[in-house]
Protein backbone atom coordinates (compact mmCIF):
# COMPACT_ATOMS: atom_id res chain seq x y z
CA UNK A 1 0.00 0.00 0.00
CA UNK A 2 1.36 3.31 -0.80
CA UNK A 3 1.44 6.01 1.73
CA UNK A 4 1.29 9.66 1.21
CA UNK A 5 5.20 9.97 1.88
CA UNK A 6 5.63 7.00 -0.32
CA UNK A 7 3.79 8.92 -3.14
CA UNK A 8 5.92 12.09 -2.66
CA UNK A 9 9.01 9.81 -2.97
CA UNK A 10 7.74 8.69 -6.24
CA UNK A 11 6.73 12.10 -7.60
CA UNK A 12 9.82 13.48 -7.09
CA UNK A 13 11.88 10.43 -8.96
CA UNK A 14 9.47 10.39 -11.35
CA UNK A 15 10.12 14.69 -11.92
CA UNK A 16 13.80 14.17 -11.48
CA UNK A 17 14.55 11.00 -12.86
CA UNK A 18 16.01 9.72 -10.38
CA UNK A 19 17.20 10.60 -6.69
CA UNK A 20 19.56 10.21 -3.70
CA UNK A 21 18.51 9.20 -0.27
CA UNK A 22 20.17 12.63 1.02
CA UNK A 23 18.09 14.55 -1.94
CA UNK A 24 14.73 12.87 -0.64
CA UNK A 25 15.69 14.01 3.14
CA UNK A 26 16.21 17.70 2.03
CA UNK A 27 13.36 18.31 -0.36
CA UNK A 28 11.00 16.00 1.86
CA UNK A 29 11.61 17.52 5.50
CA UNK A 30 12.14 13.87 6.71
CA UNK A 31 14.75 11.35 9.06
CA UNK A 32 17.10 9.89 6.62
CA UNK A 33 15.66 6.85 8.66
CA UNK A 34 12.52 7.25 7.49
CA UNK A 35 13.60 7.78 3.92
CA UNK A 36 15.67 4.68 4.23
CA UNK A 37 12.36 2.34 5.24
CA UNK A 38 10.13 3.96 2.33
CA UNK A 39 12.50 3.10 -0.07
CA UNK A 40 13.26 -0.66 1.13
CA UNK A 41 9.63 -0.66 1.23
CA UNK A 42 9.27 0.60 -2.86
CA UNK A 43 11.81 -1.19 -3.77
CA UNK A 44 10.38 -4.60 -2.12
CA UNK A 45 6.77 -3.77 -3.83
CA UNK A 46 8.71 -3.51 -7.36
CA UNK A 47 8.19 0.24 -7.79
CA UNK A 48 11.35 1.97 -7.85
CA UNK A 49 15.33 0.35 -8.30
CA UNK A 50 18.58 1.11 -6.84
CA UNK A 51 21.45 1.88 -8.77
CA UNK A 52 25.11 1.34 -8.27
CA UNK A 53 26.49 0.62 -4.54
CA UNK A 54 26.44 2.91 -1.34
CA UNK A 55 27.64 5.55 -0.65
CA UNK A 56 26.54 6.53 -4.56
CA UNK A 57 23.46 4.64 -4.45
CA UNK A 58 20.63 6.02 -6.37
CA UNK A 59 17.43 5.22 -6.86
CA UNK A 60 15.01 5.39 -10.40
CA UNK A 61 11.60 3.86 -11.54
CA UNK A 62 11.35 0.10 -11.71
CA UNK A 63 11.96 -1.04 -15.42
CA UNK A 64 12.44 2.03 -17.00
CA UNK A 65 15.93 2.68 -19.09
CA UNK A 66 17.24 5.95 -19.68
CA UNK A 67 18.62 6.13 -23.15
CA UNK A 68 19.02 9.67 -23.33
CA UNK A 69 22.64 9.98 -24.93
CA UNK A 70 21.29 7.80 -27.68
CA UNK A 71 18.25 10.16 -28.00
CA UNK A 72 20.09 13.12 -28.29
CA UNK A 73 22.69 11.45 -30.99
CA UNK A 74 19.98 10.36 -33.13
CA UNK A 75 17.83 13.93 -33.07
CA UNK A 76 21.46 16.27 -33.13
CA UNK A 77 20.44 17.84 -36.00
CA UNK A 78 24.43 18.06 -37.44
CA UNK A 79 27.32 15.69 -36.68
CA UNK A 80 26.95 15.32 -33.16
CA UNK A 81 30.45 14.51 -32.83
CA UNK A 82 32.08 10.91 -31.28
CA UNK A 83 30.41 8.87 -28.82
CA UNK A 84 31.54 5.56 -27.56
CA UNK A 85 28.70 3.84 -27.94
CA UNK A 86 28.68 4.64 -31.53
CA UNK A 87 30.37 0.98 -33.67
CA UNK A 88 31.51 3.39 -36.67
CA UNK A 89 32.45 -0.32 -38.52
CA UNK A 90 30.78 -3.70 -38.53
CA UNK A 91 33.68 -5.43 -36.91
CA UNK A 92 33.31 -2.92 -33.95
CA UNK A 93 29.82 -3.86 -33.69
CA UNK A 94 30.57 -7.58 -34.00
CA UNK A 95 32.88 -7.39 -31.52
CA UNK A 96 30.12 -5.78 -29.03
CA UNK A 97 27.90 -8.69 -29.35
CA UNK A 98 29.94 -10.69 -27.26
CA UNK A 99 28.94 -7.94 -23.83
CA UNK A 100 25.68 -10.01 -23.68
CA UNK A 101 27.58 -13.61 -22.82
CA UNK A 102 28.14 -12.02 -19.14
CA UNK A 103 24.38 -10.84 -18.91
CA UNK A 104 23.88 -14.54 -18.40
CA UNK A 105 25.41 -13.89 -14.80
CA UNK A 106 22.62 -11.16 -14.22
CA UNK A 107 19.49 -12.97 -15.10
CA UNK A 108 19.59 -13.03 -18.62
CA UNK A 109 18.94 -17.10 -19.61
CA UNK A 110 20.94 -19.80 -21.54
CA UNK A 111 18.50 -20.30 -23.69
CA UNK A 112 17.60 -16.20 -24.65
CA UNK A 113 21.22 -15.34 -24.92
CA UNK A 114 21.33 -16.90 -27.99
CA UNK A 115 18.35 -14.73 -29.18
CA UNK A 116 19.39 -11.87 -27.89
CA UNK A 117 22.40 -11.75 -29.35
CA UNK A 118 21.09 -12.19 -32.92
CA UNK A 119 18.39 -10.05 -32.83
CA UNK A 120 20.57 -7.30 -31.80
CA UNK A 121 23.68 -8.38 -34.38
CA UNK A 122 20.62 -8.20 -37.43
CA UNK A 123 19.41 -4.69 -36.80
CA UNK A 124 22.90 -3.68 -35.68
CA UNK A 125 23.84 -5.13 -39.57
CA UNK A 126 20.88 -4.01 -41.17
CA UNK A 127 22.64 -0.21 -40.19
CA UNK A 128 25.82 -1.21 -42.51
CA UNK A 129 23.99 -3.75 -44.73
CA UNK A 130 21.65 -0.62 -45.93
CA UNK A 131 23.81 2.42 -45.40
CA UNK A 132 26.74 1.80 -46.95
CA UNK A 133 27.87 5.63 -48.69
CA UNK A 134 24.53 6.96 -47.64
CA UNK A 135 25.25 7.94 -44.07
CA UNK A 136 23.61 11.47 -43.44
CA UNK A 137 26.90 12.44 -41.49
CA UNK A 138 28.34 9.84 -39.09
CA UNK A 139 28.77 6.39 -40.06
CA UNK A 140 28.19 3.40 -38.16
CA UNK A 141 25.56 2.72 -35.31
CA UNK A 142 24.78 3.21 -31.72
CA UNK A 143 24.63 0.47 -29.91
CA UNK A 144 23.85 0.28 -26.03
CA UNK A 145 21.72 -2.10 -23.44
CA UNK A 146 21.03 -1.57 -20.25
CA UNK A 147 19.52 -4.09 -17.56
CA UNK A 148 16.16 -2.75 -15.24
CA UNK A 149 14.86 -4.55 -12.45
CA UNK A 150 13.36 -7.55 -14.52
CA UNK A 151 14.59 -6.42 -18.32
CA UNK A 152 17.09 -6.07 -20.76
CA UNK A 153 16.82 -3.28 -23.07
CA UNK A 154 18.70 -2.92 -26.44
CA UNK A 155 19.15 0.12 -28.22
CA UNK A 156 20.49 0.23 -31.78
CA UNK A 157 20.02 3.77 -33.93
CA UNK A 158 21.82 4.95 -37.05
CA UNK A 159 22.10 8.32 -38.89
CA UNK A 160 21.53 6.95 -41.91
CA UNK A 161 18.85 7.33 -44.66
CA UNK A 162 16.28 5.56 -43.23
CA UNK A 163 13.66 2.14 -43.90
CA UNK A 164 11.60 4.22 -46.74
CA UNK A 165 14.93 5.98 -48.22
CA UNK A 166 16.10 2.25 -48.08
CA UNK A 167 12.92 0.83 -49.68
CA UNK A 168 11.42 3.32 -51.67
CA UNK A 169 14.27 3.39 -54.66
CA UNK A 170 13.56 -0.73 -55.24
CA UNK A 171 9.61 -0.59 -54.75
CA UNK A 172 8.41 2.73 -55.98
CA UNK A 173 5.15 2.05 -54.67
CA UNK A 174 5.81 2.50 -51.32
CA UNK A 175 5.05 5.96 -51.10
CA UNK A 176 5.46 7.03 -47.50
CA UNK A 177 7.64 5.95 -44.31
CA UNK A 178 4.95 3.93 -42.79
CA UNK A 179 4.11 1.36 -45.07
CA UNK A 180 7.73 1.09 -45.41
CA UNK A 181 8.50 0.64 -41.93
CA UNK A 182 5.36 -1.93 -41.77
CA UNK A 183 6.25 -3.38 -44.85
CA UNK A 184 10.28 -4.20 -43.34
CA UNK A 185 9.26 -5.59 -40.35
CA UNK A 186 6.12 -7.90 -41.91
CA UNK A 187 7.46 -8.81 -45.64
CA UNK A 188 10.47 -10.76 -46.58
CA UNK A 189 11.48 -7.38 -48.41
CA UNK A 190 14.68 -5.66 -48.87
CA UNK A 191 16.34 -2.49 -50.32
CA UNK A 192 19.30 -4.68 -51.42
CA UNK A 193 17.40 -5.48 -54.96
CA UNK A 194 18.59 -7.89 -56.75
CA UNK A 195 20.04 -9.88 -54.22
CA UNK A 196 17.81 -12.43 -52.29
CA UNK A 197 17.63 -10.63 -48.85
CA UNK A 198 14.88 -9.18 -46.49
CA UNK A 199 14.53 -11.92 -43.82
CA UNK A 200 15.93 -10.38 -41.03
CA UNK A 201 13.29 -8.15 -39.66
CA UNK A 202 10.88 -10.86 -40.06
CA UNK A 203 13.11 -12.83 -37.79
CA UNK A 204 13.35 -9.93 -35.25
CA UNK A 205 9.35 -9.65 -34.98
CA UNK A 206 9.10 -13.60 -34.99
CA UNK A 207 11.54 -14.14 -31.41
CA UNK A 208 9.96 -10.87 -30.64
CA UNK A 209 5.92 -12.47 -30.49
CA UNK A 210 7.29 -15.69 -29.11
CA UNK A 211 6.68 -14.81 -25.65
CA UNK A 212 4.53 -12.64 -23.64
CA UNK A 213 7.38 -10.74 -21.92
CA UNK A 214 8.97 -9.11 -24.72
CA UNK A 215 8.54 -6.06 -27.46
CA UNK A 216 9.70 -4.02 -29.75
CA UNK A 217 9.49 -0.08 -30.98
CA UNK A 218 10.92 1.47 -34.27
CA UNK A 219 10.90 4.80 -35.12
CA UNK A 220 12.27 5.88 -38.52
CA UNK A 221 11.17 9.42 -39.80
CA UNK A 222 7.27 9.51 -39.65
CA UNK A 223 7.09 5.92 -39.49
CA UNK A 224 6.49 3.58 -36.33
CA UNK A 225 5.69 0.42 -35.38
CA UNK A 226 5.74 -1.44 -32.51
CA UNK A 227 4.96 -5.12 -31.48
CA UNK A 228 4.78 -7.25 -28.91
CA UNK A 229 3.19 -7.11 -24.99
CA UNK A 230 6.35 -4.94 -23.97
CA UNK A 231 6.64 -3.39 -27.33
CA UNK A 232 3.77 0.15 -25.86
CA UNK A 233 7.04 0.26 -22.98
CA UNK A 234 9.36 0.62 -25.62
CA UNK A 235 7.00 3.67 -27.60
CA UNK A 236 6.86 5.17 -24.09
CA UNK A 237 10.73 5.62 -24.64
CA UNK A 238 11.08 6.45 -27.79
CA UNK A 239 7.79 8.71 -27.68
CA UNK A 240 10.19 11.74 -27.74
CA UNK A 241 11.73 11.27 -31.17
CA UNK A 242 10.36 13.79 -33.30
CA UNK A 243 9.74 13.41 -36.75
CA UNK A 244 12.89 13.69 -38.56
CA UNK A 245 14.34 12.59 -42.22
CA UNK A 246 17.47 10.45 -41.43
CA UNK A 247 18.04 7.61 -39.70
CA UNK A 248 16.26 4.45 -37.47
CA UNK A 249 15.70 4.02 -34.25
CA UNK A 250 14.89 0.57 -32.74
CA UNK A 251 14.37 -0.58 -28.96
CA UNK A 252 13.74 -3.81 -27.42
CA UNK A 253 13.06 -4.79 -24.26
CA UNK A 254 13.17 -8.53 -23.34
CA UNK A 255 11.55 -9.62 -20.20
CA UNK A 256 14.61 -11.14 -17.62
CA UNK A 257 13.39 -14.97 -16.11
CA UNK B 1 31.60 -34.10 -44.77
CA UNK B 2 31.38 -32.68 -41.66
CA UNK B 3 31.44 -28.92 -41.24
CA UNK B 4 32.43 -27.61 -37.24
CA UNK B 5 30.82 -23.89 -37.54
CA UNK B 6 32.50 -22.68 -34.50
CA UNK B 7 35.50 -22.54 -35.98
CA UNK B 8 34.61 -19.28 -37.66
CA UNK B 9 33.12 -17.82 -34.94
CA UNK B 10 31.10 -18.37 -31.96
CA UNK B 11 29.36 -15.54 -32.68
CA UNK B 12 28.00 -15.23 -36.44
CA UNK B 13 25.50 -12.65 -37.24
CA UNK B 14 26.51 -10.67 -40.19
CA UNK B 15 26.44 -11.18 -43.81
CA UNK B 16 29.85 -10.71 -45.30
CA UNK B 17 30.98 -12.39 -42.74
CA UNK B 18 28.35 -15.65 -43.65
CA UNK B 19 29.75 -15.19 -47.70
CA UNK B 20 33.73 -15.34 -46.55
CA UNK B 21 32.20 -18.58 -44.65
CA UNK B 22 31.14 -19.99 -47.62
CA UNK B 23 33.86 -19.43 -49.78
CA UNK B 24 36.54 -20.78 -47.40
CA UNK B 25 34.43 -23.98 -47.41
CA UNK B 26 33.58 -23.87 -50.87
CA UNK B 27 37.51 -24.30 -50.92
CA UNK B 28 37.85 -27.57 -48.28
CA UNK B 29 35.51 -29.30 -50.59
CA UNK B 30 36.44 -31.81 -53.40
CA UNK B 31 34.66 -30.33 -56.72
CA UNK B 32 32.33 -33.17 -57.81
CA UNK B 33 32.30 -34.52 -54.10
CA UNK B 34 29.18 -36.61 -53.39
CA UNK B 35 29.48 -36.80 -50.38
CA UNK B 36 26.84 -34.95 -47.56
CA UNK B 37 27.93 -31.82 -46.51
CA UNK B 38 27.14 -31.33 -42.33
CA UNK B 39 27.03 -27.57 -40.61
CA UNK B 40 27.41 -28.89 -36.85
CA UNK B 41 26.37 -25.82 -34.58
CA UNK B 42 27.95 -27.24 -31.30
CA UNK B 43 29.80 -24.52 -29.01
CA UNK B 44 28.26 -21.89 -31.11
CA UNK B 45 26.42 -19.14 -29.55
CA UNK B 46 24.99 -17.37 -31.80
CA UNK B 47 23.63 -17.62 -35.83
CA UNK B 48 21.46 -14.78 -36.94
CA UNK B 49 19.52 -16.06 -40.62
CA UNK B 50 21.88 -13.61 -42.84
CA UNK B 51 25.00 -15.27 -41.56
CA UNK B 52 23.25 -18.56 -41.92
CA UNK B 53 21.55 -17.54 -45.40
CA UNK B 54 24.53 -16.60 -46.77
CA UNK B 55 26.33 -19.86 -45.88
CA UNK B 56 22.81 -21.92 -46.77
CA UNK B 57 22.41 -20.78 -50.09
CA UNK B 58 25.83 -20.28 -51.43
CA UNK B 59 26.44 -23.88 -50.50
CA UNK B 60 22.91 -25.44 -51.87
CA UNK B 61 23.32 -23.56 -55.13
CA UNK B 62 26.78 -25.24 -55.49
CA UNK B 63 25.70 -29.15 -54.21
CA UNK B 64 21.51 -28.93 -54.36
CA UNK B 65 19.68 -28.78 -51.41
CA UNK B 66 19.70 -32.35 -50.26
CA UNK B 67 23.20 -32.25 -49.75
CA UNK B 68 23.59 -29.23 -47.52
CA UNK B 69 22.02 -29.89 -44.46
CA UNK B 70 22.00 -28.41 -40.80
CA UNK B 71 22.83 -31.00 -38.01
CA UNK B 72 20.47 -31.07 -34.92
CA UNK B 73 21.17 -28.27 -32.41
CA UNK B 74 19.29 -27.13 -29.12
CA UNK B 75 21.12 -23.43 -30.14
CA UNK B 76 17.42 -21.53 -30.62
CA UNK B 77 19.32 -18.65 -32.64
CA UNK B 78 19.78 -22.02 -35.43
CA UNK B 79 16.57 -23.25 -35.22
CA UNK B 80 15.11 -19.84 -35.40
CA UNK B 81 16.77 -18.73 -38.31
CA UNK B 82 16.58 -21.82 -40.16
CA UNK B 83 12.60 -21.36 -39.71
CA UNK B 84 12.51 -17.89 -41.56
CA UNK B 85 15.10 -19.07 -44.42
CA UNK B 86 13.25 -22.28 -45.13
CA UNK B 87 9.60 -20.26 -44.70
CA UNK B 88 11.07 -17.43 -46.87
CA UNK B 89 13.00 -19.82 -50.04
CA UNK B 90 9.33 -21.90 -50.10
CA UNK B 91 7.45 -18.77 -50.43
CA UNK B 92 10.18 -17.95 -53.78
CA UNK B 93 9.30 -21.15 -55.17
CA UNK B 94 5.64 -20.41 -54.85
CA UNK B 95 5.93 -17.53 -57.04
Amino acid sequence: MKTKTKEHILDFIRVSRQARPIELVQSLGISPQAIHRHLKSLVVDGMIESREKPPTTYYVLADIPHFDGALNWFQSKSDPGPFSEVCETRDVLSARLSHFVPLQKRGLSQNDLPLVISMAGELGNNSFDHNLGQWHDVPGCWFEFQITRQRLWILIADRGQGIYGSLSKVFPDITNEQTAIEKAFKETISGRFPEQRGNGLKFVTGIILKKANRGIACVSGKGKIQYGNLGNNCAEVLKTVSNKKVGTITLIAWGME
Amino acid sequence: MKIQVKKFGKILTSRPAGRDAALTIKAYITPGTKDIIELDFSEVISVGPSWLDEVLTFLRNEHGKDKVICLPTNNPSVNEALKVIDSTKDTAGER
